[in-house]
C-alpha cells in the first residue's frame, strides 16, 4: 500500500522541496521503504529512492506528487511515453497502464481534464481502480478518492497560497496548513492555475475504511474522515476494561500504539497507568515489515524496560491487534524475567485475527495467525500472560458505528464494522 | 426624484435594486465605466439614464451629474472616492452619499487606518509595520516571523500573502517567498503616486471573518446586518485571494456564528473608529462604512480593514431583506438628518450570494476577459432568485461579454439555508459560457457543511479569547528575548 501526497502552490515562486521534505516525514509511519517525487516540464519527471531527502531536493517547482510506498510496491507512479501524466496510484492494480494510455492520449489532446479522468475511469473500470494522483506535464493535478480504496484522503491549504492533498491528516498539519474536507468516497479534486473543481466519480459501493487504518496504521494526532484517532483508540480500550477479571496494580501499552488503548483502559479501572518501555532509534512500525528478521529486530529495538515502577506488579497488558503474536510474546517475556512481574492479563483491542486480507492491504499470512492456529489456552501458554482477552465482533462494530465508521472488517471475519451507509 | 449613481458593479446594481423600491419614484441615472445591461435595464426602467465615463475623473463624473441634475447622488465604488469624485460633486453643491477622499483615506491606506487604531487605543487592533522603501522592508523581513504581507494601499482585494510561520522548521522556506514576495509587491506598487507607505507587515491572526457595515451622516450611525464573504477563489477555501466569491447573511442581524455580544462589540469598534476618524480628517463622515472583521483569539472581534463603501458581494444579501425605504435612508444620510432614522429587515430570512467568475480571475484578469456569456434571468427569478449583473459588459452586437471579474451574483433567500442553498445551487446552473471558457463559482457557500465548520472554529476562538479577557491579556502578544527583555512585538520570527 502507498500513501499520496499531492501540494499545489498557486503562486510559482514557492519552491517545494523542504515541504514535500516535512510532508513525507510526517507519513513516514505509514510503512515508508521508498519514496517517489513528480514534478512538472517539459515532461513530467520522477525521482525514486530509498532516502527523503534526496526523493525530496527535487521538488524544486511550486507544484509536486509524492508517493510513499512499501518495499514491494515499486510500480505505483508511472509515467507514459511521451512524459505527459504520472499517474500515483494507492496499490497496484490491473488497469493501471490503460489508465495510463487513456489518460496520457486525454491530456494530450486537451479536452476537459475532470471529464478525461472520469470517462477513463468508467473505461477502466472503476470498481476496482485505487484512490489515484495524476500530475500532468502543465502542473495540473487530479486527485481521486476510490470508493474501493480503504484509507482516507484528505484535502487541505495554506493561506491563499497552496493546496495540500493527503493519505493522512498529519501532513497538512506539519506543513502549517488547515484541513478543508475528508474526501468522501468517490470525491475528486482537479487543482490547476486557474481552476478548482470538485467532482464525484465512481459507483461502486465503498468498500469501508481498512480497520487497521483507525487501530495501528493512522498516527494519534490524525483525524481521518473527521474522527480522532486518539479518540476513537481510547474508546476502544475504554471497552476493554469490562473484560477484567482479576485484580492488577498497573495498566502498560504496548509501545507506541497502544498507548491510548492502554490510557483508556486505565481510566475505566481507576489503575495507573504506566510508561514501561523506551524505544532506542527512530519510531519504527514493527507491524509493517514483512521481513520476519527485520520485525523482530524492530520490536527488539522498541522495548527496553523502565524497571522500578513494574516489580512485583500485577500488570494488565493492552496491545491494539495480535496478528503472529511476536511482539507479545517479546513483551511478556521482558516483563517477567527482565521486570519480574508476577502477573500478565493481556488485552487485545480488536477481535481475533483469523482470515487473510483478500485485497492485500495487510500482508497476512494465514499460518502465522495467531488466534486462527492456536486455541485460546495453548496461545496463553505459548505467550505466558495469565489471562488473554479479545474485544468482541460486536464491540468494534458499536464503537464504530459510534464514530460515524464504516469499516472493512474481512480479516476478523465479517463485512464491515459499524455504519452500513 | 432624480438619482444618479456612481459605480459599474455588482454592488451598484444591488443599491439599484434597492432604491427602485422606493415610494420617492427615483428615477435612476448611472454612471458606469462599461455597459453593465443589469444597471442599463434599472435605469431605463425607471425613466433614467446611463452615462458610460471613466468614473474615477471627477471632470466626467460631474459632467454626468450637470446633465442629470440629480435630487441625489450615491458614489459607490472606493476608486472613485481615492481620485476626489465625491469631493467634487459636493463643492458642486450636489447632495452626495458617499465619503470624501479624506475619509476614504480610512479604506485607501492600510497604514493610515491601523495608525488611527493605534493613537486612539481601539479595541480589536493589529500590530503592524509599514514601508516606504525597498531597503528597509528587505532588511525587516529577514527577522519577520508569523506576518501576513499587503499592499500598503487598497488594491482590489489582491497581493495579501497570509503566511503562517510557526514551524522553525519551515521557516527558512518562507522566509525565502516573503523576500521574493517583497521584491515583487514593491515593483507593482509603484504604480501608485497616491501613497507613501507601499507595503504593511503585519500581525497573523486565525478565526472566523465578517463585515460589519453602517450607514452614518456623520453623527448618527446606523448599524446593517453582518454579513460574511468568502475571499478564496475555490471551494473549501482554497486557492487565491479574491474580492469575494459570494456571502451569507442572516437570521436576523446576526450571523449563526457571531454572538449578540460579539455584534454590539463590532459595532461600537466600527463607532470608534469613525469618530476618531473624523476628529483625525476635521471632517463629517457621509455614506457608508465598513469594518472587514475577523472573530479571532487574540481580541475576539478583531480588524482586518475598513471599506469607505458598501462590501461587495456583502450589499446583495441586503437586497430580499431590507424592508425599510432605503432610498429615503441614504437621503437622509447624505443630507446629515439621519437622526431618528430606523432600517427595518426581515429578520427571520436568510440570504446568500454565490458569484460567477471566468477562469483566470482574479490572478490573470486578461485570460478572462472577452468571453461571450449568457444568463437565463427568468430561470433565476422562477425559483425566487436574483441576478445581479457585475463584471460583464453588454456589446452592440447583443452579446454580454464578460471583463475580467466576477460576471454575476445569483442572490437567493428563505426562511433556512438548506433550502436557500438548494435553490441557488439551481439558479447557477442558468450561467453559460457560449465560447465553452471555463466557469466556477463555490458550492461550499451556504452549506450546512460549511456553516458547521465556521461554528466550531468560532467556538474555538471564543474560548481562547474569553480566558485571554479574563486574564488581561486581550490583544497582548509578549515576546521575550533573554537579555533584551519582555516585548510587545509578534513580528519577529524564528530565524535569527
Ligand atoms: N492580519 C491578518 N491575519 C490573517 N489573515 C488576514 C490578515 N489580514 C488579511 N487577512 C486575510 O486576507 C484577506 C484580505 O485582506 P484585506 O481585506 O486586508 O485585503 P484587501 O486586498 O484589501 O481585500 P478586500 O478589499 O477584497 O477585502 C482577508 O479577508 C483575510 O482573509
Amino acid at each position: 500500500m502507498g500513501s499520496l501526497l499531492a501540494i499545489y502552490a498557486f503562486d510559482e515562486l514557492w519552491n517545494l522541496s523542504n515541504i514535500v521534505r516535512y510532508g513525507l516525514m510526517s507519513l513516514q509511519h505509514r510503512g515508508a521503504q521508498n519514496f517517489v517525487v513528480c514534478i512538472p516540464g517539459e515532461r513530467v519527471k520522477c525521482l525514486h529512492s530509498e532516502n527523503i531527502d534526496e526523493v525530496s531536493r527535487g521538488a524544486s517547482k511550486n507544484v509536486a506528487l509524492a508517493v510513499i510506498g512499501n518495499d514491494s510496491d515499486n510500480m505505483l507512479i508511472e509515467v507514459d511515453d511521451s512524459g505527459v501524466v504520472a499517474i500515483a496510484s494507492e496499490r497496484s492494480w490491473d488497469g493501471a497502464s490503460r489508465a495510463l494510455q487513456a489518460l496520457s492520449n486525454a491530456f494530450s489532446n486537451g479536452g476537459d481534464p475532470v471529464t478525461s479522468f472520469i470517462s477513463t475511469l468508467n473505461r477502466v473500470s472503476d470498481d476496482v481502480a485505487p484512490s489515484m494522483a495524476v500530475l500532468t506535464k502543465r502542473g495540473e493535478l487530479v486527485i481521486w478518492r476510490s470508493p474501493s480504496s480503504f484509507s482516507p484522503l484528505v484535502l487541505g491549504s495554506y493561506g491563499f497560497d497552496m493546496a495540500i492533498v493527503s493519505s493522512e491528516s498529519v501532513a497538512i498539519d506539519i506543513l502549517g496548513g488547515d484541513v478543508k474536507r475528508f474526501l468522501k468516497p468517490g470525491e475528486g479534486i482537479y487543482i490547476a492555475k486557474y481552476i478548482v473543481k470538485h467532482f464525484t466519480a465512481g459507483v461502486s459501493e465503498h468498500r469501508g475504511l481498512c480497520t487497521f487504518e483507525l487501530l495501528y496504521l493512522a498516527r494519534h494526532d490524525a483525524i481521518v474522515d473527521g474522527v480522532s484517532v486518539y479518540e476513537f483508540r481510547k474508546h476502544l480500550g475504554r471497552e476493554l476494561a469490562k473484560y477484567l477479571e482479576s485484580d492488577v496494580d498497573v495498566v502498560v501499552g504496548v509501545p507506541e500504539t497502544a498507548l491510548p488503548y492502554a490510557i483508556g483502559f486505565a481510566e475505566v479501572i481507576k489503575k495507573p497507568f504506566e510508561m514501561a518501555f523506551m524505544a532506542t532509534g527512530g519510531r519504527r512500525r514493527s507491524m509493517l515489515f514483512s521481513d520476519p528478521f527485520e520485525k523482530i529486530v524492530s520490536i527488539h529495538l522498541k522495548m527496553n524496560p523502565i524497571r522500578g515502577v513494574l516489580e512485583g506488579k500485577r500488570v494488565a497488558l493492552v496491545d491494539d491487534s495480535m496478528v503472529t503474536g511476536s511482539t507479545i510474546k517479546t513483551v511478556s517475556q521482558i516483563l517477567r524475567f527482565r521486570v519480574g512481574v508476577p502477573e500478565v492479563h493481556l488485552f487485545i483491542a480488536s477481535p481475533p485475527l483469523i482470515m487473510p486480507c483478500p485485497f492485500s492491504v495487510l500482508r497476512l499470512d494465514m499460518k502465522g495467525l495467531l488466534a486462527a492456529n492456536l486455541s485460546q489456552s495453548l496461545a496463553r501458554d505459548y505467550l505466558e500472560v495469565d489471562s488473554l482477552h479479545w474485544l468482541s465482533k460486536e464491540d468494534v462494530d458499536r464503537v464504530a458505528s459510534r464514530f460515524g465508521l464504516k469499516l472493512c472488517g474481512k480479516c476478523f471475519g465479517v463485512d464491515f464494522f459499524g455504519c452500513r451507509k | 426624484m432624480k438619482v444618479l449613481l456612481i459605480g459599474s458593479g455588482g454592488r451598484e446594481h444591488a443599491l439599484a435594486k434597492l432604491i427602485r423600491r422606493s415610494v420617492l419614484e427615483p428615477r435612476l441615472f448611472v454612471a458606469m465605466d462599461y455597459r453593465n445591461p443589469g444597471l442599463e435595464k434599472e435605469s431605463v426602467e425607471t425613466g433614467g439614464k446611463m452615462f458610460i465615463v471613466n468614473t474615477v475623473s471627477a471632470k466626467d463624473v460631474a459632467n454626468v451629474a450637470e446633465e442629470v441634475s440629480p435630487d441625489l447622488v450615491v458614489v459607490g465604488p472606493e476608486e472613485p472616492q481615492f481620485h476626489g469624485v465625491t469631493d467634487v460633486l459636493r463643492e458642486r453643491g450636489y447632495i452626495v452619499f458617499g465619503a470624501s477622499s479624506r475619509c476614504a483615506e480610512v479604506e485607501k491606506s492600510k497604514v493610515f487606518a491601523r495608525s488611527l487604531m493605534w493613537k486612539h487605543d481601539i479595541y480589536g487592533r493589529l500590530y503592524f509595520k509599514a514601508f516606504t522603501s525597498i531597503e528597509e522592508a528587505r532588511k525587516f523581513i529577514e527577522f519577520a516571523g508569523d506576518v501576513v504581507i499587503k499592499p500598503a494601499r487598497q488594491a482590489g482585494g489582491k497581493g495579501v500573502k497570509v503566511l503562517r510561520d510557526t514551524q522553525a522548521y519551515l521557516s527558512r522556506d518562507r522566509a525565502e517567498v516573503k523576500k521574493t514576495y517583497i521584491e515583487k509587491l514593491f515593483s507593482e506598487m509603484e504604480g501608485y503616486r497616491d501613497i507613501d507607505y507601499k507595503i504593511i507587515v503585519e500581525q497573523r491572526v486565525e478565526g472566523v471573518e465578517y463585515t460589519s457595515m453602517i450607514i452614518t451622516d456623520g453623527d448618527t450611525i446606523l448599524p446593517l446586518p453582518l454579513v460574511q464573504d468568502h475571499p478564496h477563489a475555490f471551494e473549501f477555501d482554497i486557492g487565491p485571494e479574491t474580492g469575494g466569491m459570494g456571502s451569507i447573511q442572516g437570521p436576523g442581524w446576526i450571523l449563526p456564528f457571531i454572538t449578540r455580544e460579539e455584534f454590539g462589540k463590532t459595532v461600537e469598534v466600527v463607532s470608534q473608529v469613525l469618530k476618531a476618524l473624523q476628529s483625525e480628517v476635521r471632517e463629517k463622515y457621509v455614506g457608508a462604512f465598513a469594518g472587514q472583521m475577523m472573530l479571532t483569539g487574540i481580541w475576539g472581534p478583531t480588524v482586518i480593514e475598513f471599506y469607505s463603501r458598501f462590501g461587495d458581494p456583502e450589499m446583495s444579501n441586503l437586497v430580499p431583506i431590507v424592508a425599510s425605504d432605503f432610498l429615503e435612508i441614504l437621503d437622509k444620510a447624505a443630507r446629515r438628518k439621519l437622526a431618528g432614522a430606523k432600517l427595518d429587515i426581515d429578520e427571520d430570512r436568510v440570504t446568500i450570494v454565490k458569484a460567477i467568475a471566468p477562469a483566470g480571475y482574479p490572478d490573470n484578469r486578461r485570460i478572462a476577459a472577452g468571453h461571450p456569456i449568457h444568463v437565463d434571468e427568468g430561470g433565476v427569478r422562477e425559483l425566487g432568485c436574483e441576478v445581479l449583473y457585475a463584471s460583464v459588459e453588454l456589446l452592440a452586437n447583443g452579446v454580454m461579454y464578460t471583463k475580467g471579474s466576477r460576471v454575476f451574483e445569483i442572490v437567493c433567500s428563505s426562511d433556512n439555508y438548506d433550502d436557500a442553498y438548494e435553490r441557488i445551487e439551481k439558479a447557477i446552473t442558468y450561467v453559460k459560457s457560449l465560447d465553452g471558457w471555463p466557469l466556477f463559482y463555490r458550492s461550499d457557500i451556504g452549506s450546512r457543511e460549511l456553516l458547521n465548520d465556521r461554528i466550531r472554529a468560532a467556538e474555538r476562538v471564543r474560548t481562547i479569547y474569553g480566558s485571554r479577557s479574563r486574564r488581561g491579556l486581550l490583544g497582548k502578544v509578549l515576546m521575550w528575548v533573554p537579555g533584551e527583555g519582555v516585548s510587545d512585538n509578534p513580528l519577529i520570527g524564528f530565524v535569527r
